[in-house]
């Protein structure tokens, strides 16, 4: 049985690396005296060396002893304090027999990992993985229920409908029974998704409505409560269903710059297996390519290229030039003082001497990454009591945050302007303001749309709550405040908005959405339309002459037109309609619940507010632009999207033809009806 | 069969992702009906509260065709009362399952009472 030596770390790593190798026997010494001793028994296969019992002295020792036992095959794991001390990491690689290197905070699964690949012992799937396919299911059933959220609203609207009609004692007997139906199926659906309560709230409310006519108006106004409090129930978001996993992986987009192709795709391998992506390129020219097609999240770079004129130093050098700059790890064999300096001058933000397990690399880019992230991240926090600001800011500062506090809620608009924060903390009870007012006056405006509002309360009755999602807040935290969970929430309300943004679901030059999150939305309304038979508009918009636009008038002129469309269309339609640019000058509007007449009218005023665009260009000149459109609607038209959009291609086409600048709807309307024009 | 899309789609992904079994679907009972006769499932999971062709009905048919009156029937039901679990019962259906089902759970459920291994 293999044994493995700890020095200078817990008797309870020891025991949770026994456990999970299984196979091994780990003993933890505390000092070096003992572990010479240890070491002089001959027998240990592995030795672990913290730098708690690293100094000068000691490491001269161990070597010493290395020799004198002569053991010079026993490998030996290092730990160091933190990755910022890579002058020792350089000089301990040097040394023969290094078998790996880590850092503090130890990670228990990492180590693990390092031990089995030395020793060449199985390592047993971590029980993490178990946690991880909880999590993957728990994922698809979130998926699930977002797609029939509405729908499940939609009944708990019947239920509300029912409830009101038996306030005013006119429940008819087929309302009736379709809420028990309705609160029936609720009630075996909610708790599937996560929503426990709601299982039991719609099961009450079934029984009820069972009872109908006989409640008495107490018991009518409780059932009201009820349908109010499930409605609430499940319109949460986050509440309930197991949070996803991490998803900032998915979209980490890692650049391996290296012409070691073997090293390169071991890094590659590592980074997929972590869930991010990941590209390699072999030489410098191939890696600006790769940068040109796809902003890299994180680049790690190697400097020496031989068969190149320039070295990695200029690379690097171009992507801290970058606004914002691409952050970068240096990997190289080239690690003498004059390099490290010259890396850092250039902003690298790390230096990882070669050679180094690909596993520690990537613990590097993640910690990279969350640096990247938080340090970008701005939060406000208001609230009236000055110990609480200063717990916050206790709390949220060494985590990389910039917390800006306000104790005024009074000035609490000025500051918003002044420093736009990616979150915002509002205490629910303050003088003057109440938090609930400013978090409405922040609903209330459109460019705080997508800021995230958490609450701090110390009250957490199902009344105060109410109040704080139907104010439009996200979340809330109760006082006293307790750390882990404060930050956690925090942190993932930042990766979900900054994520938001970073998959790009709007077109940002227009604010419209773009084509991939158009689709999306078009498919669960279609969806709708189908279960609750109602019609759905989609019409596609194209800027006439668009080309000649920007030839004539040049690039900045054409965009100027987009994006005063995009103005037009947003101001035209309404917020629940898709407004989206799906290409270069194509538009695409769907309107759930319009039929084709309504959609035409729409479209019909927007080219009227159009025609009255006038461009005027720096040199004085001016030009208008028209556009021409086809519309088509479900289900006459078509039953899923790709034949709708044939069909509003088809009539969109047919108004290029007939002379543009019009707008036609699809279908058996040829020369009948040109539409307007 | 469950006439919930939402439902069967939860079923379909727990069923599949944790009992690894493959999963046919069907919003009604009369879908169901007729794709169990042409593919002969080694179980059927039946909703109870469904239009037109209910739970109980669904599972008459079942046992009136002989292709598929021996295949093992479970309910899938918010209706839990002592008085429906005795119909139940007296119809012969295998085994009840109550919704709401935690779609974790669900398939180690199955397993159970159908005596199968995950």
């Amino acid at each position: 049985m293999p044994r493995i030596l700890m020095a200078g770390l817990s008797a309870e790593l020891a025991a949770l690396l026994e456990d999970r190798l299984g196979g091994v026997a780990v003993r933890a010494t505390r000092s070096v005296e003992d572990t010479l001793e240890e070491l002089a028994r001959g027998d240990c296969s592995l030795l672990i060396v913290d730098y708690s019992v690293m100094d000068q002295t000691a490491s001269d020792v161990l070597i010493q002893a290395h020799d004198r036992l002569a053991v010079n095959e026993l490998p030996v794991v290092y730990c160091l304090k933190d990755s910022t001390d890579t002058a020792l990491a350089g000089t301990l690689l040097q040394q023969t027999g290094v078998a790996g290197l880590v850092f503090h905070p130890l990670d228990g699964e990492q180590l693990a990992r390092h031990v089995a690949s030395i020793l060449g012992l199985p390592l047993p799937p971590a029980v993490t993985e178990e946690k991880r396919f909880e999590q993957e299911i728990s994922a698809a059933v979130a998926a699930v229920w977002e797609r029939f959220k509405e729908n499940n609203l939609g009944r708990v609207t019947v239920l509300d409908q029912a409830a009101n009609a038996l306030l005013e004692g006119k429940l008819g007997g087929e309302l009736r029974r379709q809420a028990e139906r309705e609160a029936h199926k609720l009630a075996g659906s909610a708790g599937t998704f996560g929503f426990a309560k709601g299982s039991r709230l719609a099961r009450e409310i079934e029984y009820m409505f069972q009872a109908g006519e006989s409640l008495g108006q107490d018991q009518a106004q409780r059932l009201s409560q009820l349908v109010r409090a499930l409605r609430q129930e499940l319109a949460q978001t986050v509440v309930g269903l197991a949070p996803t996993p991490t998803p900032a992986g998915e979209s980490t987009m890692l650049l391996v710059v290296d012409d070691d192709v073997d090293l390169a795709e071991r890094l590659v391998m590592e980074a997929t297996s972590r869930g991010m992506r990941a590209v390699a390129a072999t030489s410098l020219s191939a890696a600006r390519e790769a940068v040109a097609r796809e902003r890299p999240d994180a680049v790690i770079l190697d400097l020496c290229f031989p068969d190149e004129a320039e070295d990695g130093l200029d690379l690097l050098a171009e992507l801290g030039s970058f606004r914002p700059p691409v952050p970068v790890l240096v990997l190289t064999v080239k690690d003498t003082f004059i390099d490290r300096v010259e890396v850092a001058r250039l902003g690298g933000r790390g230096f990882l001497p070669k050679p180094i397990p690909p596993a520690d690399v990537m613990e590097a880019v993640d910690r990279l990454l969350q640096q990247c992230r938080a340090a970008e991240a701005r939060i406000m926090a208001v609230d009236d009591d000055p110990q609480v600001l200063a717990t916050l800011r206790a709390l949220l500062e060494p985590k990389g945050l910039r917390l800006t506090t306000l104790n005024d809620p009074l000035r609490f608009w000025e500051a918003l302007g002044e420093s736009p924060p990616d979150l915002l903390v509002l205490d629910l009870d303050m003088p003057h303001v109440s938090g609930i007012e400013l978090c409405r006056v922040v609903r209330n405006d459109q460019r705080w749309d997508g800021l995230p509002v958490l609450f701090l309360t110390s009250h957490t009755d199902p009344e105060t709550k109410h109040r704080i999602f139907a104010a439009g807040a996200d979340d809330y935290l109760s006082k006293p405040i307790v750390e882990p969970e404060l930050v956690t929430r925090i942190v993932n309300r930042l990766e979900r908005t900054k994520l938001h943004r970073n998959m790009a679901e709007t077109d940002p030059l227009t604010g419209l959405a773009n084509r991939r999150k158009s689709v999306q939305v078009l498919g669960q309304f279609l969806r709708l339309a189908e279960r609750y038979a109602q019609p759905l508009c989609l019409a596609i918009m194209d800027l006439d002459r668009f080309k000649q636009v920007n030839d004539r008038y040049g690039h900045v002129a054409g965009d100027e037109v987009l994006r005063r469309l995009g103005e037009v269309l947003l101001h035209t339609f309404r917020g629940e309609d898709v407004v989206a640019r799906w290409g270069g000058e194509e538009f695409l509007v769907g309107m759930y619940g319009m039929t084709w007449s309504e959609g035409v009218q729409r479209l019909s005023e927007v080219l009227e507010a159009m025609r009255f665009e006038e461009f005027t260009l720096q040199d004085g000149a001016q030009f208008r632009v028209t556009f021409s459109a086809g519309v088509a609607q479900y289900p006459r038209d078509g039953t899923d999207l790709q034949a709708l959009c044939r069909a509003a291609d088809v009539a969109l086409y047919r108004a290029k033809e007939t002379g543009r600048n019009r707008v036609i709807p699809a279908g058996c309307c040829v020369g009948n009806e040109e539409g307007t024009g | 069969m469950d006439d919930e899309n939402d439902i069967r789609e939860v079923a379909q992904t727990s069923l599949e992702m944790v009992g690894g079994w493959r999963v046919l679907t069907a919003c009604s009972g009369i879908e169901g009906l007729a794709i169990a006769e042409s593919e002969q499932p080694d179980a059927i999971l039946l909703d109870v509260m469904m239009p037109h062709l209910d739970g109980p009905g669904t599972f008459r048919q079942l046992q009136a065709n002989t292709a598929t009156r021996y295949i093992p029937v479970i309910f899938l039901t918010a209706k839990v009362q002592a008085a429906d679990r005795v119909c139940f019962n007296d119809l012969g259906i295998t085994a009840v399952i109550a919704k709401p089902f935690d779609p974790m759970l669900l398939p180690h459920q199955v397993a159970e009472v159908l005596g199968w291994a995950l």
